[in-house]
């Protein structure tokens, strides 16, 4: 089994990033999942207090009143109703939620909506021509069918374009490697390479 | 062409691309719980930690005290609603907040529904339980489990197939084999979250919720809720993966739709992926023992197949594969029996290819055993054994082309050039081994309805109640329409994934593209006759011809003798806008009730192993290589090679990417996936996508699907057999099969990892 991808998180990489939220949680239980800890957070209320963060998606900006414990994720669906980025896992296991921060690949369930204030956020909803042209991945993922039932697809699209961005797609064997954080549960991997190799060239120019 | 998309052979349809493609590749297609809904709000499950006991006290102050929280819906709130009935529609008989009786680990104990997702996620964590626990039974071999026969004990299960004298026969063979085999618990994982999301208009109810099986929802939610089904409406317009897992409803299901009502407001929870272990279902582990004998020159003359599998206290599940495996060859005896044993454990359910993943993986790698027992290429072994009818009630295959399936694969495989000695194949430091298993796989049909449109500017709309599980289902039905209308497909709208459309079966069993097929082609057949009817009537524009073949094409209809006329000028002279038919289809042997089954949302299945004429299954044959690290270990698949013959092909691209997708999970199921029980507590380990391995980009190298083609006019009218459930039935012997070429050991426990290749 070969193991996913380091993708980074903010400039962390996912493993730091989760030792981070982990040791920061003996002293400031930021994580629902960390509540079990002496003093429930509901005796600490500024914790919840909302905080008014800036966000810009899609060349849109946002300002939002946010909970500090939103994902970037939550944010997206439910405060902002972009739901084509999906939650397969919450924690940064399977790739379904990868948008682009900064124009990198970055796990929006791993990232605190607050963490990326003023920062340019790319989501499966904005790749897109106005006119309603594709980008080459998005058509490239229709011409070699490298999906199924189309749920780990915007995440499979946002990291084949961060992937070749990154330059990881030199290969076939670097765009299975580079891809394998984004799992596929129907298995459409092989449409999946042959959809990146089509689109590397039109994507590393757009 | 493009490899995704094979060029069709006869009996084969275009590769179209899928009509949803462009809403699966902008984010606009809408997942249930993607559904825009104004005033949401959030629930999150808590769930037990033991697995068996009772809940004796809830402490709730905590979780009341967070800002924001609305209700917690907990014991004694669901006793105006009736349990769940297990069954087809439903994963269990387990009402978690009836009664405070603890089944399972994992098992529901309240809902805490907030303002927003963290203050629901963070009350539902702070609900504290205290439990009377007792010890829990984890699995096989744990003290306290019950062991029953199926046959008799479980609505399920039919019979122990058998025939003529095993005994004698295999007390006669001159060469013989007598193993066990297993296989582990298995979770489906959809990528797809399970969710469900309900609200009230009214005495209405609606439920927006990832379903295989929205007709059997909508009745069996209503059932529970003391409701008229026709004031419940199930939503699921895209499924996020399925597998079996949105097959049957769970309890959470009218635990959402209470707290709704009781806030009246919208309600959505969001399992969490830990959570989903415990609430859903899955694949139960199962046990084996085969024996085979045989003459010297390879002839089956006993075959014998004993099967175990896990399931619940208080449900029977049983998937009793036997009924396929006892098909599968001429055996010249067959003796079969299938054992369920309880633990204290949540209900299993239906994951792809539910009796044959395991039941036909520990045939063949029996049947690769027996192969070298008899020092007999594994081929040739299977082609010796090819029945010219089925052994248990002698009838014939309605079609059968595994031999051709074998021949293709193997030729596309190279397996002529494998060095049969094992360990004899070698590069660097890698140990080669290729192996070969029979894919099989039952080909069903059931009742379904469909309603079609065609109107005067030539558009279509096609409604029916099936499931969009990234089968393509929405494409071929589209495809149907557009062949027997002569509509372009992008002229055609197909609607599916509400309770309120004409009803279909569940989308499982492999069922849905014959099944709804046969009723698409029912409707527009409909359609054809009217439009022929009015075009060939007194001062119709065909007026003169009679009875004579015709067809449709690029909106007109073209009599044999060649002449034509515009669909739209038979409309006008109709003095219509619109042609509308709604297609009730039932099978051929169905009973008198079977369309009231079919709105009831239990209908009934025809085909496989129940029909007087024949027998009906798909059939395919799998060839792998593996590579193995002389030093490590380490198990690689680098090639497979798959050959498939199911009948009438609607799409060979949407065809192609379902068996390829099989195959993967059948490597998946040979080497990476299993849940982990811990035996203490009865409770699974591994809850996420980070430990619980399935098969990932870079696993997975060179892969082909041959598509063999077959025709099949008995299966049904739309000549089609499924093929959803085929690729992964057979693929792990095949790993088993290469893995004992490659060193000489023979695992028979799943899946297949280091550990098991270093002794």
């Amino acid at each position: 089994m070969s193991q996913p991808s380091a993708l980074s998180t903010n400039g962390l990489s996912r493993r730091k990033f989760m030792a981070g939220t982990v040791s920061a949680a003996a002293t400031a239980p930021l994580l629902a999942s960390t509540a079990r800890a002496e003093a429930p957070i509901a005796t600490q209320p500024k914790l919840r207090q909302p905080v008014v963060t800036s966000l810009r998606i899609n060349k849109q900006a946002y300002e939002l009143s946010l909970d500090t414990r939103t994902s970037l994720l939550d944010a997206l669906r439910d405060h902002i109703g972009l739901t084509g980025t999906k939650k397969g896992c919450d924690h940064g296991q399977c790739g379904a939620c990868t948008v682009l921060v900064d124009g990198k690949r970055v796990l929006s369930c791993l990232s605190f909506a607050v963490m990326n204030d003023g920062k340019e956020v790319t989501t499966i909803e904005g790749l897109a021509s106005a006119d309603g042209r594709l980008h080459p991945m998005q058509q490239a993922f229709i011409d070699h069918d490298a999906f199924q039932c189309g749920y780990c697809t915007p995440g499979q699209i946002m990291s084949a374009i961060g992937c070749v961005n990154e330059g990881h797609a030199e290969s076939e064997n670097d765009i299975r490697e580079y891809m394998s954080g984004n799992i596929c549960r129907c298995a459409a991997y092989p449409n999946i390479v042959a959809a990146v190799l089509q689109a590397r060239g039109e994507t590393r120019g757009a | 062409m493009d490899v995704a998309a094979p060029r069709p052979k006869e009996n084969q349809g275009e590769p179209l691309p899928r009509v949803d493609a462009r809403l699966k590749v902008t984010g606009q297609a809408h997942y249930p719980a993607d559904l825009p809904t104004a005033n949401l709000a959030h629930g999150a499950l808590a769930t037990s930690s033991i697995a068996r006991g009772k809940v004796a006290k809830l402490r709730l102050d905590d979780a009341r005290a967070v800002p924001g929280l609305l209700d917690i819906v907990t014991y004694g709130d669901m006793d105006k609603v009736d349990k769940p009935k297990f069954g087809n529609s439903s994963a269990t008989s387990i009402g978690p907040l009836h009664d405070r009786t603890i089944f399972h680990d994992g098992q529901i104990i309240a809902l805490a529904v907030a303002e927003t997702f963290e203050a629901a996620e963070e009350a539902a964590r702070l609900i504290r339980a205290e439990y009377e626990e007792d010890k829990p039974t984890a699995s096989f071999d744990s003290p306290g489990t019950k062991t029953v026969a199926a046959a008799g004990k479980s609505p399920m299960f039919k019979e122990d197939v058998k025939a003529g004298d095993f005994d004698a026969a295999f007390a006669a063979a001159a060469v013989k084999i007598d193993q066990r085999y297993s296989t582990p618990t298995q979770h489906h994982n959809p990528i797809e979250l399970f969710s469900t999301t309900a609200y009230w208009q009214g005495d209405q109810l609606v439920v927006h919720e990832p379903s295989q099986n929205v007709t059997g929802w909508k009745v069996e939610l209503a059932r529970q809720l003391k409701m008229d089904p026709a004031n419940v409406r199930i939503v699921s317009p895209f499924i996020g993966g399925a597998f079996g897992s949105k097959g049957p409803m769970t309890p959470r299901t009218a635990i959402v739709a209470v707290a709704a009502k009781r806030l009246g407001r919208p309600v959505r929870c969001v399992t969490s992926r830990m959570q989903a272990f415990g609430t859903q279902t899955y694949r139960a582990e199962t046990r084996h023992r085969i024996r085979i004998g045989a003459r010297k020159d390879g002839r089956i003359t006993a075959f014998a197949h004993e099967g175990w599998e896990v399931t619940s206290r208080p449900d029977l599940y049983v998937v009793g594969g036997t009924s396929a495996t006892g098909r599968m060859y001429g055996y010249g005896s067959v003796l079969t029996h299938v054992s369920l044993v309880q633990a204290d454990r949540n209900t299993p359910g239906y994951m792809r290819s539910p009796p044959e993943t395991p039941y036909v993986y520990a045939l063949e790698n029996a049947m690769d055993e027996m192969a070298v027992a008899l020092g007999m290429d594994p081929v040739e072994f299977r082609r010796i054994n090819e029945p010219k009818t089925e052994p248990i009630g002698k009838k014939p295959f309605s079609s059968r082309s595994l031999i051709q399936c074998y021949d293709q694969a193997a030729a596309a495989f190279g397996w002529a050039k494998r060095d049969p000695k094992v360990g004899a194949m070698r590069d660097g430091d890698w140990l080669v081994g290729m192996g070969c298993a029979t894919a099989i796989y039952p080909t069903a049909v059931a009742p379904c309805a469909a309603r079609v449109r065609l109107t005067v500017d030539g558009d279509v709309r096609l409604q029916c109640g099936s499931h969009e599980i990234g089968t393509g289902i929405r494409t071929v039905a589209g495809q149907m329409a557009s062949e027997r209308l002569g509509v372009a497909i992008d002229k055609i709208s197909v609607e599916m994934g509400d309770s309120s459309l004409p009803p279909a079966p569940v989308s499982g069993g492999s069922i849905s593209t014959a099944s709804v097929c046969s009723a698409v082609l029912k409707a527009c057949d409909a359609i054809r006759t009217k439009l022929y009817a009015a075009a060939t009537a007194e001062g119709g524009p065909l007026a003169g011809s009679h009875n004579e073949e015709f067809d449709l094409a690029d909106g007109k209809i073209v009599a044999k003798s060649g002449a034509s006329a515009k669909v739209e000028d038979v409309l006008k002279a109709m003095q219509v806008g619109a042609i509308e038919e709604y297609a009730e289809f039932a099978p051929k042997g169905a009973t008198p009730e079977a369309l009231k089954k079919l709105y009831a949302g239990t209908p009934e299945f025809h085909g496989g192993d129940q029909d007087e004429d024949s027998v009906k299954y798909a059939f395919g044959a799998e060839f792998v290589e593996v590579r193995i690290n002389r030093y490590t270990r380490e198990i690689r698949v680098p090639r497979i090679v798959g050959a498939f013959a199911a009948g009438r092909i609607m799409n060979t691209r949407t065809a192609r990417s379902q068996l390829m997708g099989g195959m993967i999970w059948g490597i998946g199921q040979a080497l990476h996936e299993a849940t982990e029980v811990d035996r203490r507590y009865a409770r699974y380990v591994n809850r996420d996508l980070q430990d619980y391995l399935v098969p990932v980009n870079a696993d997975i190298k060179d892969l082909q699907v041959i598509l063999v083609p077959e025709v099949d006019h008995a299966v049904n009218p739309a000549g089609v057999k499924g093929l959803g459930e085929l690729g992964n039935v057979g693929t792990a012997a095949a790993v088993a099969s290469a893995v004992y070429h490659a060193t000489g050991k023979r695992i028979r426990d799943l899946p297949i990892r280091v550990e098991q290749l270093l002794v």
